[in-house]
């Protein structure tokens, strides 16, 4: 495969097209291709777009899903590259993140993780439909100084209060602090819980970077 | 009155019960606890809730069997007593002497791919056995509802009908309101789906859930045209929530107020469906108001 362009690799995400998007990471890095820039600018533009097409009304959970995973294809192909480059740094910091038990909206955790990943986070993504309990497991077994919880219905929020009672109820709270957003959340929400707060995946990298400082 | 079927082919229409979760949480069921463990361990509330409704003017009244399916009750450890379940549920709702009472069935929880690892068959054979005991138990009709896929639907729908074949089976899906009309978060458009099932054979097909009863006054509407347009006589049930649910301190509350309720519903009701009620947030002062705006004087 020729080097792709930022605009392929957008549109294969916009599709859902899985192995399209797989292959064109790996022409990425075989191209030597500026794997930041294409995260930033291919990839992440494209789930960006699928969760535009979804705000609109024209895409539905399937092509949300679809386009989710499209984009963790290209992801499990690049993040090595770009973890292995990076060897001998420390990551910035280690993240657990997942969207909370009872909500499937994969895709606005799904690009929080990837930009931190992206931004030199150690990302460990549990996926979504994720209970208290696992959050705080995986937490624990890698270190974690981040547990990121998505929530995207009025309904599943009260499990991000939960999430966090039960960090500070099991002594984590000095060490793990828990990052959340998901469109009805809030700043006042946030604080209300004792979580941080972004509401995008820009903003994540940045509120992260200032929580692992 | 004869059977259900008829009753919602009168279009007067029949006044259903409103929410019931939300009625059972609000007495203290735990966040996160199934509804359906009442039905053993505090069917006197479910009673209670149940005559509330009636006495409120509902002429029919849902079993709390929402999620007494299989695959729902396995994550409980329940599965084991799901024939019981329904049929004790049936037993409460009937205590309670409603003209009609309807067997509950919710969705599985479960997605097909890609949004999750749900099986068809596994469905079928979940919604078959609540069938069968909810038929076995003597209900007057069953309601498939909050359906978010039209294809799970459909299997409910035949599963339902393949375990009793003399109950008249209503099947409702829940709507979101786009930019380009009403969509299940799955992509089924509102006449298409509505289409579908009507086809499918449902005796009655609905909205429930979601949004509130201002949309819903939209959706009724459009719907009607829908199938009228379609050549489908079938009769439309309409159950909105209390408006939408927001999260103050730790509980979800419904903002609406039993009068915004009746008004909407009203205005529903004269567009000539077969059946009106509520859904989450909605408890019987939203019945009872809404039955005093048909005039029905139970109120």
């Amino acid at each position: 495969m020729p080097v792709p362009t930022f605009e392929q690799m957008r549109d294969a995400v916009v599709a859902g097209d899985i192995e399209l998007a797989r292959s064109l990471g790996k022409a990425a890095v075989e191209g030597g291709v500026d794997l930041l820039a294409a995260v930033e600018t291919g990839f992440a533009a494209g789930i960006r777009e699928v969760g535009r097409l979804w705000e609109e009304g024209e895409y539905f959970l399937p092509e949300l899903v679809q386009g989710a995973e499209a984009m963790k294809a290209a992801m499990a192909v690049i993040s090595p590259v770009l973890t292995a480059a990076r060897s001998g740094h420390q990551p910035k910091g280690k993240v657990v993140i997942g969207t909370v038990q009872g909500d499937l909206h994969d895709i606005g955790k799904t690009l929080v993780g990837t930009m931190l990943e992206a931004n030199g986070f150690e990302v460990h993504d549990l996926g979504a439909d994720v209970p208290v309990e696992t959050f705080v497991r995986k937490a624990r077994e890698v270190g974690a100084h981040i547990i990121g919880a998505s929530a995207l219905l009025t309904t599943t929020m009260a499990v991000q209060r939960e999430l966090c009672e039960r960090v500070r109820a099991e002594g984590l709270g000095s060490k793990v602090h828990v990052l959340i957003g998901g469109s009805p959340t809030t700043p006042g929400w946030a604080e209300s819980i004792g979580a941080a707060f972004a509401e995008n995946a820009q903003r994540a990298v940045a509120v992260a970077e200032k929580l692992v400082a | 009155m004869s059977g259900w079927r008829e009753a919602l082919a009168e279009r007067r229409p029949l006044v259903l019960d409103g929410g019931l979760g939300t009625m059972l949480i609000a007495r203290g069921l735990g966040r996160g606890e199934p509804p359906e463990r009442w039905i053993r361990e505090r069917p006197e509330e479910l009673l209670a809730v149940h005559r509330a409704y009636v006495e409120a003017g509902s002429d029919a009244v849902h079993t709390n069997t929402f999620g007494a399916n299989p695959l729902r009750l396995r994550a409980f450890g329940l599965d084991a007593q799901g024939d019981e379940l329904n049929q004790r549920a049936v037993g409460l709702a009937r205590e309670a002497s409603p003209t009609f009472v309807i067997g509950d069935v919710g969705p599985t929880g479960e997605y097909l791919p890609p949004v999750g690892k749900g099986d068809p068959e596994a469905w079928y054979a979940a919604f078959h056995a609540q069938g069968l005991a909810l038929g076995r138990a003597g209900v007057d009709g069953l309601h498939v509802e909050t359906m978010s896929d039209l294809r799970e639907a459909t299997v409910a729908l035949r599963a339902l009908r393949a375990a009793a074949p003399e109950v008249p089976i209503a099947v409702s899906l829940t709507f979101e309101r786009k930019r380009r009309g009403f969509f299940t978060v799955m992509g089924n458009a509102l006449d298409d789906a509505l289409g579908e099932l009507a086809r499918a054979g449902a005796d009655a097909v609905g909205a429930n859930c979601s949004i509130t009863s201002g949309d819903m006054r939209e959706l009724a509407a459009a719907a009607l045209a829908g199938l009228a347009g379609a050549g489908l006589a079938v009769p439309l049930i309409v159950q909105p929530n209390a408006g939408q649910p927001r999260m103050a301190d730790d509980r979800l509350v419904y903002d609406q107020s039993p009068a915004e309720f009746a008004t909407d519903v009203g205005a529903i009701a004269e567009l000539g469906v077969g059946a009106v009620g509520g859904c989450c947030g909605t408890d019987p002062r939203f019945i009872a108001a809404l039955c005093q705006r048909l005039g029905r004087g139970l109120a």
